[in-house]
């Protein structure tokens, strides 16, 4: 399945997307630009968590699957999205939201208190992300550097109010293990995001986490997980009467709220997630779920049927349903290439879609739909986010992540390692069986950068030879390098340092003369 | 300064009533090894099967067993006397029953991470769907390690040995 992807690589849109997640991720500090929904306070599903976290899992289905060994372009902003998920703006709503007091839990918030540590009750929504992550991070890279005692902290401290510093210090084994347990404590019907309310979509993200856990320590924590959920939801079932997966469990009464208005993003997240450990299910009745979900549009377009939300307590509600980016991603996890091409027909026709530095985005239009009654409406997860997944994610992609542990030889195997800031990278592939790193590279024209490549895994395997399309450009053996025109190339301990001009694009390999 | 660090693990602590009427602790089993399994007495199926299981798995591990206290603690306060459990665990003498008030029930599953959810049933007049899972602690009342109530008997038996083993 993946050889297959790694083979074709990346195409320039979705070269696009990934360097739209490159940009948000290398923004500074608090700086989110394009960023920010509808809603107030971090609270609903345009929150930063959801975008960062689906960023992560955007790029470890890319390196995965399409550019298996190009670990030096996803590690570093993996790495900036970790330390972005855990700064406070992103957590700091769960200080009001564990206070309780919506319809779900305003009976009982009499005995809920103002809760400042994001992970330790409730809050799903927001700790398994950062569980998942990290752990993914630890499994793709074999970097250990979350495992490290407080390498999770969660800390606040304002000099105008508040007090002292607040500061809750996790690892991911301690959080995963925190996470297992309040599983423990749910009867393994799951953990609640906004207090009393138990989402099925937002604790996949947590056994996604368990199954990583189990890639980089061994154990079968979410083999157990799964099978006592499964069991747990046994007398609720996961879909309603109407064929569609229920939203959520109020924790008290142990009632699920059906999705009575089909709303798109319950069923197309559910799926999407669901997919990789229950694929039968989910597969049986993708069919029939997505046709009341999609509608025709002009020259085989496809857009997303929304209803109107409903008034709460009188109140509209603001909020990001992302309802056409779920359903884009489901489509991709499914292989649906009808549903999922006619859908980013609509994105690309009436979304304006948007070039800036290099990325790919479709921005944040609040209009429901143009004069002609196309949809135009998308959120900043859907078009930051959700559009770039479906295009990077292969069919069974997130399946394939939890099901096919990667062989730890690819650790070995030569690898991209290291990329400038201003060089995409649209193919990394390493082909065993003729010893060559498969690789196609660009350098940005405007961008930042000094257009450096590093090659790792590299010197050891001998006299090697640098082909750009198909002319040998370089070759080499140890700490002696032969090079000439455009490319500048040397060997730096067991990697080899390419340096490529302002404009250079070339589909290129290396090919080593031994294996070790 | 709010500062909390979690191991995420169950901390194991208790202060209960043993079958036979004394207060007992957490302390009180220091120097041997607990394997610990919550129940109630009018459990009619979950327990009676847990509970010949982990005799079994008693049995067969020998001499090991001996360093090992198996205690059942009861998730019905209200109808586990002391006197309930020692008449209930006639039937699986390795383990020693423990109760208490309900709060002190519900201090000792917080501390266990124990679910518990009590539902109508038409023959006992209620029933307490629990966590069906077995913690084994260390010498020190440390968590080491627990089985879902789907663990084979000989991983089990061959997980107690190693533990054993290792202290």
């Amino acid at each position: 399945m993946s050889d297959n992807f790694a083979r074709v690589g990346l195409d320039s849109v979705q070269v696009g997307h990934l360097r739209h997640f490159i940009n948000l991720a290398r923004q500074l500090p608090n700086q989110w630009d394009l960023m920010k929904g509808k809603g107030y306070g971090q609270e609903d599903f345009g929150g930063y968590r959801f975008q960062l976290a689906y960023m992560a899992y955007a790029l470890a289905l890319t390196h995965r699957h399409r550019l298996p060994a190009a670990p030096g372009v996803f590690k570093p902003v993996f790495e900036l999205l970790m330390e972005k998920i855990l700064l406070p703006e992103v957590w700091m709503y769960w200080r009001d939201v564990s206070r309780g007091g919506s319809i779900f839990n305003a009976h009982l918030a009499a005995d809920y208190h103002e809760e400042w540590d994001p992970v330790r009750r409730d809050n799903i929504m927001y700790s398994a992300y950062v569980q998942s992550m990290a752990l993914m991070y630890d499994y793709l890279f074999d970097d250990h550097r979350y495992a490290r005692p407080g390498s999770l902290t969660f800390r606040y401290w304002s000099y105008f109010w508040g007090g002292g510093e607040k500061r809750f210090e996790y690892d991911q084994k301690s959080l995963n293990d925190h996470i297992y347990w309040q599983m423990v404590e749910s009867g393994f019907l799951g953990i609640a995001c906004e207090p009393n309310c138990v989402f099925q979509i937002c604790n996949q993200p947590a056994i996604l986490g368990f199954r990583m856990h189990d890639l980089v320590y061994g154990g079968n924590v979410a083999d157990e997980v799964t099978r006592s959920y499964e069991e747990a939801w046994k007398q609720f079932g996961r879909i309603g009467r109407n064929g569609h997966y229920h939203v959520m469990l109020s924790q008290d009464t142990k009632t699920v709220r059906e999705n009575v208005g089909r709303a798109p993003w319950v069923d197309a997240w559910s799926g999407a997630l669901l997919n990789m450990w229950n694929r039968d299910f989910v597969r049986m009745h993708y069919p029939e779920q997505v046709k009341d979900l999609i509608k025709p549009g002009p020259d085989g377009t496809l857009s997303v049927v929304t209803s109107p939300r409903p008034l709460v307590m009188g109140q509209t509600i603001v909020s990001d349903d992302c309802d056409f980016g779920w359903v884009a991603a489901w489509a991709s996890e499914m292989g649906d290439a009808e549903t999922l091409g006619g859908l980013l027909a609509h994105a690309d026709r009436f979304m304006a879609p948007c070039w800036a530095d290099a990325g790919l985005y479709y921005p944040r239009n609040d209009q429901s739909e143009d004069a002609d009654g196309n949809r135009t409406l998308i959120e900043p997860m859907s078009g930051n986010v959700l559009l770039g997944y479906a295009r990077l994610n292969v069919p069974d992609g997130l399946w394939g992540l939890y099901n096919k542990p990667w062989d730890r030889a690819r650790f070995q195997e030569p690898a991209i390692t290291g990329v400038a800031q201003d060089i995409d990278v649209a193919r990394a592939c390493f082909d065993d069986a003729s010893n060559k790193l498969h690789f196609t590279i660009a350098r940005l024209q405007e961008a930042f950068g000094d257009g450096t490549v590093r090659i790792g895994n590299a010197v050891r395997r001998g006299l090697w030879a640098l082909m750009c399309e198909a002319s040998e450009v370089a070759h080499g053996s140890g700490s002696s390098v032969q090079y000439s025109g455009a490319i500048h190339v040397q060997a730096e301990g067991d990697d080899l340092l390419l340096r490529v001009p302002k404009g250079f694009s070339s589909a290129c390999a290396i090919a080593f003369s031994s294996t070790a | 300064m709010s500062e909390f660090r979690s191991s995420g693990k169950p901390n194991g602590k208790f202060d209960l009533l043993d079958h036979h009427g004394n207060r007992v602790s957490s302390e009180t089993y220091r120097g041997l090894f607990t394997m610990i399994y919550f129940g109630f007495t009018n459990c009619r199926v979950v327990c009676p099967r847990t509970l010949a299981k982990l005799t079994l798995v008693l049995d067969l591990l020998g001499s090991v067993a001996q360093e090992i206290q198996p205690l059942y603690i009861s998730v019905d306060p209200e109808r586990d006397s002391p006197e309930a459990m020692r008449s209930y665990l006639g039937s699986y003498p390795h383990f020693t029953g423990l109760t208490g008030s309900p709060t002190e029930i519900d201090r000792a599953k917080q501390a266990f991470r124990v679910f518990t959810r009590r539902s109508d049933d038409p023959i006992t007049g209620y029933a307490v769907p629990h966590s069906a899972i077995t913690y084994v602690m260390d010498r020190q009342g440390a968590y080491v390690d627990h089985f879902l109530d789907s663990a084979p008997i000989d991983v089990i038996v061959g997980r107690l040995r190693e533990i054993v083993a290792a202290a």
